[in-house]
């Protein structure tokens, strides 16, 4: 609940229907589609332009309330939820696509602007947005800068930082700032690439510049089925390091294939196999061919029982199908779902594969594996019921040991999906005190009085002045029981 | 301001160097081999070159990941010679000297032609350790292609000119050498060569790089060339090859094949090598004439209206023009600070920018390194403060 004083103060700012304050309404604010951190904001409010998000933010600041910037909450980190009582700033309602500008292959476009609508916006002048989270029909661009995040394509395009070459933010402080824009070389420090992955703690980015790319005239794509999961990483390690450079590289493991085939998105992966992987080449039709081939042989070498490829865009369609829908069909299995992104070197595959499967067992809990396979970049998916406390603890134990197994091998902690409330108390695993410290010093350069987003990205033990500050009740630990309706 | 520089030969000595010249209050300028001093003006008189360059060391390399790391003071001829051989290769090739050190493209963070393909600097650098204005050793980033772990400080440090630390370790991303490499020349006047330009960068074609280069430099009796970079495979850089013949409608004067074409471009790196001027002309791609009206107004004042040294170039793919020239030793012509003030003007009104990497003092002075960003200023003064609050290293980046 906020005073209501701030109620009125924000509607008159935004209008009455842009400032959410009842209960039923908030309840599905609570959360991001890390579903096991909930927390009900103090206020949702919904406004339109840069200068309704600074006004917004001068209010809620001089009131004395922390801010939390939301896109369409599909992170995966937590980052999203309102600790104590936060006011949600959401973009849902920025969501106009400013300008395509095709002869200069750029965009410019509000945050709330859902990823899939951007590009669907810019395919009539053969033009498309590259970074494509598997949440791409429901994130927004806004929520992407703030977790700088990748998805299946990104193996070959890069993820969102390539892309964003423009913003405007409203900081903390109700400063609105322009950094960068294309066709202008920014001399001095890259604050667009600094912003980009900056989970929400450094201002509200209002408007987006990106950059787009022409849409791949041909592509091949090949569905390779294993009886072994290291084969199949042993398979991706083999066509990289051959100079084939894929689209998109994706493995679905044995217990995720079953689930899918099992679910109403069934897309005929073979139930006895321990592991899919999808491959995609792009770009001009001469030559893909060669490199689809060329990709068969490596994976029938590492012993693919069966190669498949598409013929067409249904059956291209299709061989995706088990990839995209992994998470929804996952949801059928457990109530709750633990998704984890390490990064590890590719190299490294099929060892810490191995081990993931052997700590799962060890803790007798269901882990299914769907990952970007080529950018080394897994999601062990940790399968359990959060009513179940026992089970909530070995998650929390099998969840610490499979990130330490990664950082050992030279990996790190998350690869796209942000740190957020989820993995803060996970940095040290990664980071000393001077690195910590110095993220601390960075945060309050943008944010000097800790308004956006605190709580998340940093564990605040580590926090430079740590000793004087007020308790966070929200150390990010796991919610043991079903948040009260 | 030519000190002799100092060479630390660890991390560790890289840090007490910069303890003691914070206890001393001195200053201290980071540099790579000091093949190129003086770029970017962001150097000054009374600080002591601290040189990385022997902090060379390959510390991990495993091919298959495509990975790299090794001490900022490597060679990018020499890492070039390390991956080679594994049919890769690292495709940083901003302007300077082969001769460079890794660290000092890192911290000067321009990047080359090749951009449109490989990304930026920023976007292939993986990790980097780095010693501090304040004496902190920071290991930022990691050894893996995804790290979205906490703030990005790689990017910040990547283009920070030495202002905020010395990099002493950095970690690249590496790529496989392309199957085929073709560049093909096409002659033409300068509007003609200017849309030849926009063709080619608006057709589907996945061009590598197109850069334009004054026809003289090259040997072509035509005012430009424009100089289509192929990279693929083999069919599909024929493919390529075919198709952008067709949408120009002609044949190109001259066609480089893979050793060729890399020595071509590699001899294009060092186009600005010698220059006492050096102005670089952003504008959006569509806007590239006129960002090269302004460039060629800029070279024909450093030329006082004669023939003289002075050149322009251009990457059309991203809109950006550079003017290169050898001034007078003494007085630089008259007028062209106000020339370049013009043009500065000019490519600001259609959202560009225009900054100098090298001028003599006396222009540089009157112009500015940079148009000036005064939005972003308050938060670039903090920031400096937070890495290097006593100002111990190069000064803060505009
Ligand atoms: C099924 C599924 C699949 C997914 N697949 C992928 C994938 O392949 N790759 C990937 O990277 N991620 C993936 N995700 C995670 C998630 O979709 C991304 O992190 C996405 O970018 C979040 O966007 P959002 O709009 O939902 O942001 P939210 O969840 O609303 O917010 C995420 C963070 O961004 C901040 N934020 C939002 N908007 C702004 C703004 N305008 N200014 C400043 N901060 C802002 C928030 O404060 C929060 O910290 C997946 C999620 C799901 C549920």
């Amino acid at each position: 609940m906020i005073p209501g004083r701030l109620t009125k103060e924000l509607a008159r700012i935004c209008g009455r229907d842009a400032v959410i304050i009842d209960r039923d309404r908030l309840l599905v604010y609570e959360s991001d589609a890390l579903t096991a951190y909930r927390h009900r904001p103090g206020a949702v409010v919904l406004p339109r332009t840069t200068e309704e998000v600074r006004r917004t933010v001068q209010a809620v600041v001089r009131h004395g309330l922390p801010i939390v910037p939301r896109g369409a909450g599909t992170g995966l980190s937590g980052g999203a939820v309102a600790l104590n009582g936060a006011v949600v700033i959401g973009t849902a309602r920025m969501n106009r696509i400013l300008a395509i500008d095709a002869p200069n292959r750029r965009a410019v476009l509000q945050p709330g602007v859902i990823n899939a609508e951007l590009s669907a916006a810019a395919a009539g002048q053969g033009l498309y947005y590259a970074p494509d989270p598997s949440s791409q029909t429901a994130c927004t661009i806004g929520g992407n800068v703030a977790e700088n995040s990748g998805g299946p394509h990104c193996l070959k395009y890069g993820v969102t930082s390539r892309y964003v070459t423009g913003l405007t933010v409203v900081l903390p402080d109700g400063s609105v700032v322009k950094a960068g824009g294309q066709g202008r070389e920014a001399p001095g420090y890259d604050l667009v690439g600094l912003f980009v992955g900056s989970e929400g703690c450094f201002g509200i980015a209002t408007e987006i510049e990106v950059g787009l790319l022409p849409v791949p005239e041909g592509v091949r794509t090949l569905l390779g089925i294993f009886d072994r999961i290291e084969d199949a990483g042993r398979a991706v390690s083999e066509i990289i390091s051959a100079g084939l450079l894929p689209a998109a590289m994706e493995i679905i493991d044995g217990p995720t294939i079953r689930a899918v085939e099992d679910s109403v998105f069934a897309a005929g992966y073979p139930t006895d196999a321990e592991a899919a992987l999808v491959i995609e080449f792009d770009g001009l039709e001469a030559g893909l061919d060669d490199e689809a081939e060329r990709a068969t042989r490596f994976c029938l070498r590492a012993g693919a029982r069966e190669v498949r490829g598409a013929r067409d865009e249904e059956e291209r369609v299709a061989l995706w199908k088990g990839r995209k829908k992994a998470f929804g069909a996952m949801g059928r299995i457990a109530p709750d779902l633990l998704v984890q992104d390490a990064t590890v070197p590719r190299t490294t595959l099929p060892a810490i594969l191995k081990g993931i499967s052997e700590i799962g067992k060890r803790y007798n809990l269901i882990v299914a594996n769907v990952f970007h396979a080529g950018d080394g970049n897994l999601h062990p998916n940790i399968l359990f019921d959060r009513r179940d406390l026992d089970e909530l603890e070995r998650v929390e134990h099998a969840s610490k040991e499979i990130m330490q197994l990664c950082v050992d091998a030279g990996g790190t902690i998350t690869g796209e999906h942000g740190v957020g409330l989820d993995k803060k108390h996970h940095m040290p695993l990664i980071y000393g005190p001077d690195e910590l410290d110095t993220m601390w010093g960075i945060r309050r350069v943008f944010d000097p009085g800790a308004v956006m987003n605190p709580g998340k990205v940093l564990p605040e033990e580590t926090e430079p002045s740590h000793a004087n500050r007020g308790q966070d009740p929200a150390r990010g630990e796991l919610v043991g029981a079903p948040a009260p309706a | 301001m030519n000190n002799q520089a100092l060479t630390p030969e660890s991390t560790a000595e890289t840090r007490e160097i910069v303890l003691a010249a914070r206890a001393a209050g001195s200053r201290l300028l980071p540099a790579g081999r000091r093949t190129w001093p003086g770029a970017g003006g962001w150097t000054r008189d009374g600080g002591t070159p601290v040189s990385t360059s022997q902090l060379d060391t390959v510390h991990h390399y495993e091919p298959a990941d495509l990975i790299l790391t090794a001490g900022a003071g490597i060679g990018l001829d020499r890492l070039a010679r390390i991956v080679g051989p594994n049919r890769q290769w690292l495709p940083f090739d901003a302007p300077g000297s082969s001769a460079g050190t890794l660290g000092a493209a890192v911290a000067s963070g321009t990047s080359g032609p090749l951009r449109t393909r490989y990304g930026a600097t920023r976007d292939n650098v993986l990790g980097l350790e780095v010693v501090t204005g304040d004496g902190r050793t920071l290991r930022i980033g990691g050894r893996v292609v995804k790290n979205v772990a906490g703030y990005d400080l790689v990017r910040l440090f990547t283009g920070s000119r030495g202002s905020l630390g010395i990099i002493t370790r950095v970690s690249v991303r590496l790529f496989p050498i392309p199957g085929a490499d073709e560049t093909l020349l096409f002659a033409g006047g300068p509007s003609e060569a200017v849309s030849m330009a926009r063709t080619v960068c608006t057709s589907e074609v996945p061009v590598a790089a197109a850069e334009l280069v004054e026809g003289e430099e090259v040997g072509a009796d035509r005012a430009m060339v424009l100089a289509v970079r192929l990279l693929g495979g083999p069919r599909e850089v024929e493919e390529s090859r075919r198709r952008i013949r067709a949408a120009l409608g002609t044949e190109p004067w001259r066609a480089l094949h893979d050793g060729e074409s890399r020595r071509f471009h590699t001899a294009r790196i060092g186009w600005e090598e010698g220059a006492s001027l050096v102005a670089r002309l952003a504008a959006l791609p569509d806007r590239l004439d006129a960002a090269l009206a302004a460039a060629r107004a800029c070279a024909t004042r450093a030329n006082g209206g004669a023939q003289g040294s002075a050149a322009i170039t251009a990457d059309a793919l991203q809109g950006l023009v550079r003017v290169r020239a050898s001034l007078p030793d003494v007085d630089p012509p008259t007028g062209l600070a106000e020339t370049l003030a013009t043009a500065r003007r000019d490519v600001e009104a259609l959202g560009g920018s225009l900054t100098l990497s090298h001028a003599p003092p006396q222009v540089a002075t009157r112009v500015g390194w940079t148009g000036s960003r005064r939005e972003t200023a308050a938060l670039t003064e903090r920031i400096k403060a937070l890495f290097d609050p006593d100002s111990v290293l190069a000064p803060r980046c505009p």
